[in-house]
């Protein structure tokens, strides 16, 4: 950006931006839209008696007082929470992906998700049970997760083959999964008290949960904000990024914490949930190019979608009773780490 | 591991083979039947190899009938084996004890000898059937059959049919990217994942009894074993032995190029099908007696190739040793948190995950592309 360009080039790329702005303004429009119409189906649609055409009449107003209650005290918290678990994955999924170059990363592959919640096992072993308490908890395994993809990363050999990365982040993801079944085995307490969490689930989210996290969600979300630009510098590269003023050790680790903040606040409410960091940024990337300030803004809305969509599911598949949401997720999300490890070019970050 | 030479010319019938010294390392075996001569190279460290393992084997199984909730001297285990001593020691060991041993060391060594065979066939050391998603397509076929949903058949076949399902859809996605790389690794994990899932997704469906009975599957433990299943495990692991050990010459030329195979007068093809079906065959029977432990599958193997020579491929010595990581695994999640049992299949995650990273993360390794 800063190298001397010719008049002509200068005015094509004005066009070009232009023209892709007005693009990116479309798209956010039409996604909002999606957005708005997936939350009213999350609404309307559930597992119980309540069916649309009741839960209709409760928005418009109307509506008996049991319908009344599940859509306001049942559907409605656990809308709102979905919609911020998706926002935060989706967003760390594209911030991480910049930051490992890899467009395999993912929170959840790499084993992020994992250590946040074999930090909140081992915090309620040791006689926790605040639910403030279990953010910053989940928010620290997550950092440490974070650290340790990032110095696997930097290992020769492994930083440089994206798929390798994978690997070992699915390794220790398994890891950390077999440690946290240990500690459900010996102390039962904790295990009924976390069991139906370490799968990954919306159902029976409180407003109070939302409230939890929404201050360290803002909090990430400024710093997401401040490093955006720094992070599109970095993409091209740690010289261009330096010599354009940027500090690429700053960044990396600024980053890191966002995604820690946001992986960490995400699973705290919902559980460990895989591939919506990996498929999010995809989409987002297939729409918007390769701009990660472009790919952030649409990873907001991209987030919420996927993950209503699958809580949805999850609630519908199984009509009476419900599944975890990490298997929708799973199912949505392995065809894409498939087809994205078979294109002959993976995509360099 | 062992080497048949035929010896071509009539007129060296009547000639002891002892003029051409074997190669060093080995020794020749050789006799006369209907008229031939026959010898057989055994690779000396590879035979050290193997005899040190069953002698481990031999002991940690002993270890195994000793310890539990009733400590007994290795004598009074013994006396109980054959019948004697008290009753009570009697019951625990010939009823109890025994019937999970025997457990143990054949899914130990279906495992390993899967594995080796898998990761010689893929010349990639961490194609094993437990990354390559192939576990978790047994498992969850063995969960549908347990679960009951639709088929009324028993877990053993319905897991063969899984892993078969899982093994054809990994290697049909790899036929772009080839089996030598990360992105075969990676592709099988997807694979997994989404079998994995289909077996969340059978387990929230069904009542909770249901659920609990299918949930020894999901992690791997030797305690909810199904004695049919064991059976088919038994029949089907002493053919595979010798099947195996007869491929072990033709899987060590395997390793080099298909060219060189071919040049060398293997059936390249027909050695590769055969070896593929006997590794899926022997995981899936495996996956049905104690779910789903496949990173004994990487740990077997990979002790076995540090203790044998690198001309062969140690598939006896990888059975061994997959079996001696079983027993050990099974006993250490018995005793560690005495009243809890710690199931097999967790002990092997922790313990074979950061072994796993290792290889991964070593800077040159000898196997991969």
């Amino acid at each position: 950006m800063t190298e001397p360009i010719s008049h002509e080039r200068v005015s094509c790329r004005e066009r070009l931006s232009s023209r892709e702005r007005l693009s990116l303004v479309k798209l956010m429009l039409i996604l909002l839209t999606g957005l708005g119409l997936v939350s009213l189906m999350s609404l309307l649609f559930g597992a119980g008696d309540v069916g649309p055409v009741a839960a209709w009449s409760v928005l418009t107003g109307g509506g008996s007082d049991d319908a009344r209650f599940v859509v306001e005290s049942l559907r409605l918290p656990r809308t709102l929470v979905g919609v911020a678990v998706g926002m935060a994955l989706g967003v760390a999924g594209s911030l991480i992906q910049a930051v490992a170059r890899n467009p395999l990363a993912e929170p959840g592959l790499l084993g992020v998700s994992a250590g946040s919640a074999l930090a909140v096992a081992i915090a309620l072993v040791l006689g926790a049970s605040a639910a403030t308490l279990r953010v910053s908890v989940a928010q620290l395994g997550a950092l440490c997760g974070c650290l340790f993809v990032l110095a696997m990363a930097r290992v020769n050999g492994v930083g440089s083959d994206p798929v390798r990365l994978v690997l070992a982040g699915a390794v220790l993801s398994g890891l950390m999964g077999a440690l946290t079944s240990v500690i459900l085995l010996v102390d039962q307490r904790s295990a009924d008290e976390i069991r139906f969490w370490v799968i990954g689930s919306l159902a029976g989210r409180r407003l109070e949960d939302l409230r939890a996290i929404l201050p360290s969600l803002s909090f990430a979300g400024v710093l997401v904000v401040v490093i955006a630009r720094p992070l599109a510098a970095l993409a091209l590269g740690e010289r261009v990024a330096v010599g354009l003023g940027h500090h690429p050790r700053w960044i990396r680790l600024l980053c890191i914490v966002a995604v820690a903040m946001l992986v960490g606040a995400a699973t705290a409410v919902a559980g460990p949930i895989a591939f919506v960091g990996l498929v999010v940024p995809f989409v987002a990337r297939a729409l918007a190019g390769p701009d990660i300030r472009r790919a952030l803004w649409l990873a907001l809305p991209l987030g919420p979608i996927m993950i209503l969509c699958a809580d949805i599911l999850a609630r519908l598949l199984v009509a009476p009773s419900e599944m975890p949401l990490g298997v929708v997720t799973a199912l949505v999300g392995a065809p894409v780490l498939i087809a994205v490890v078979r294109a002959h070019r993976l995509p360099a970050l | 591991m062992r080497t048949r030479t035929l010896t071509p010319p009539v007129n060296l019938m009547n000639r002891r083979h002892t003029s051409v010294p074997p190669p060093t390392g080995t020794w020749r075996l050789g006799w006369t039947l209907a008229g031939r001569d026959y010898a057989v190279l055994i690779d000396r460290r590879a035979c050290f190899a193997s005899l040190g393992l069953l002698v481990v084997l031999l002991a940690i199984s002993l270890l195994s009938l000793c310890l539990g909730s009733l400590a007994l001297s290795p004598r009074e285990a013994l006396a109980g084996l054959f019948g004697h001593g008290a009753p009570m020691n009697v019951f625990v060991v010939r009823e109890l004890r025994l019937a999970r041993l025997v457990a143990g060391v054949a899914t130990g060594a279906a495992f390993a000898l899967s594995g080796c065979l898998m990761q010689t066939l893929a010349r990639n050391r961490l194609a094993t059937p437990g990354i390559v998603g192939i576990d978790n397509g047994a498992t969850a076929f063995a969960v549908a059959s347990v679960v009951g949903v639709g088929v009324s058949l028993s877990p053993p076949p319905m897991a063969l049919a899984g892993a078969a399902t899982a093994t054809a859809i990994t290697f049909a996605l790899a036929s772009d990217v080839g089996t030598r790389g990360y992105r075969f690794i990676v592709a099988g994990i997807g694979v997994g994942a989404v079998f994995g899932a289909l077996t969340q997704l059978l387990m929230s469906r069904v009542a909770i009894d249901a659920a609990n009975s299918a949930y020894p599957w999901t992690v791997g433990s030797l305690n909810a074993r199904d004695d049919v299943a064991l059976t088919w495990l038994l029949c089907g692991l002493a053919p595979g032995i010798v099947v195996a050990c007869y491929l072990a010459r033709a899987m060590r030329i395997l390793r080099f190029s298909d060219a060189v195979a071919q040049g060398l007068g293997h059936r390249v093809r027909a050695c590769r099908y055969v070896a593929l079906a006997l590794s899926v065959a022997l995981a899936a029977l495996a996956v049905a007696v104690a779910g789903p432990v496949g990173l004994v599958g990487l740990i077997g193997p990979e002790i076995a190739r540090q203790l044998s020579s690198h001309r062969g491929v140690p598939l006896i010595a990888s059975a061994l040793a997959g079996a001696v990581v079983m027993v050990a695994a099974d006993l250490v999640g018995r005793l560690l948190l005495a009243p809890i049992e710690v199931p097999v299949g967790i002990v092997t995650a922790i313990v074979g995950a950061p072994f796993l990273l290792w290889i991964l993360l070593r800077p040159a390794p000898r196997f991969q592309s």
